[in-house]
């Protein structure tokens, strides 16, 4: 598994991790009498945050981690390359266009939901999980491209 | 229309330099052991300033080391 595989997974977990937190949130506030304004844009936001910095510390964590895993390996103190080459840019790009079009998907659905009379919450609770799902596909989509070759 | 494909030698020109490994021939082109297996596996078409470096490094004409042959067709 290479440098950005190793990269890429942590994303991946770290965004299924959030999305189970946010589906637990949003499943608990239906149990207590249904979706509260306040509750619903207050989780919008530590879901937002928690994306951020979760991505920013696991990608730090991940490069000091495989420095180590390399320096122990190789019994030397020579850097390993970790280089973000051509066919990894096209791999980034394809991901995220996977991701843009799930995302375009995700809203449209959250469009239609509100279009067909259901609650503007509903619509934002939709929305910020298909920006999650978007993620993740994109993420599986990259993994997918590298086990595969290109 | 027909289907073409990028074919190259370069795990041939790799043995016949002195066995280059995939890791060496990675570093001096600046691109990571993956992408040299992937190309080398026929399952990613460099760019073509990567193609000329490639080439440069065994210092033979690019026409040596890619090919843009039928697919189907044995090297």
């Amino acid at each position: 598994m290479s440098y950005q595989e190793k990269n890429i997974t942590v994303s991946l977990v770290s965004h299924l991790l959030i999305g189970v937190y946010y589906l637990s949130q949003l499943f608990q506030m239906q149990q207590a009498g249904g979706l509260v304004a306040a509750k619903v844009f207050s989780l919008w936001a530590i879901v937002i945050v928690a994306a951020i910095i979760v991505n920013i510390i696991g990608s730090i964590l991940t490069n000091i981690l495989l420095s180590i895993v390399h320096a122990i390996k190789t019994r030397s103190d020579q850097e390993e390359r970790f280089i973000e080459d051509e066919r990894d840019q096209l791999i980034g790009l394809k991901g995220s266009k996977v991701s843009y079009i799930a995302f375009s998907i995700g809203v449209l659905i959250a469009m239609l939901t509100f279009a067909f009379g259901q609650p503007p919450l509903v619509m934002f609770s939709l929305l910020i999980l298909s920006s999650i799902l978007a993620e993740i596909i994109g993420d599986i989509s990259q993994l997918y491209l590298y086990r595969k070759g290109f | 229309m027909d289907k073409y494909k990028v074919r190259n030698n370069v795990r041939k020109l790799r043995f016949h330099n002195n066995e280059l490994t995939q890791e060496q021939l990675a570093e001096k082109v600046g691109v990571t052991r993956q992408t040299i297996i992937a190309i080398e596996g026929e399952k990613y078409a460099p760019s073509l300033e990567l193609a000329f470096k490639i080439a440069l490094v065994f210092g033979v004409p690019l026409q040596d080391v890619f090919s843009y042959e039928l697919e189907g067709d044995e090297k």
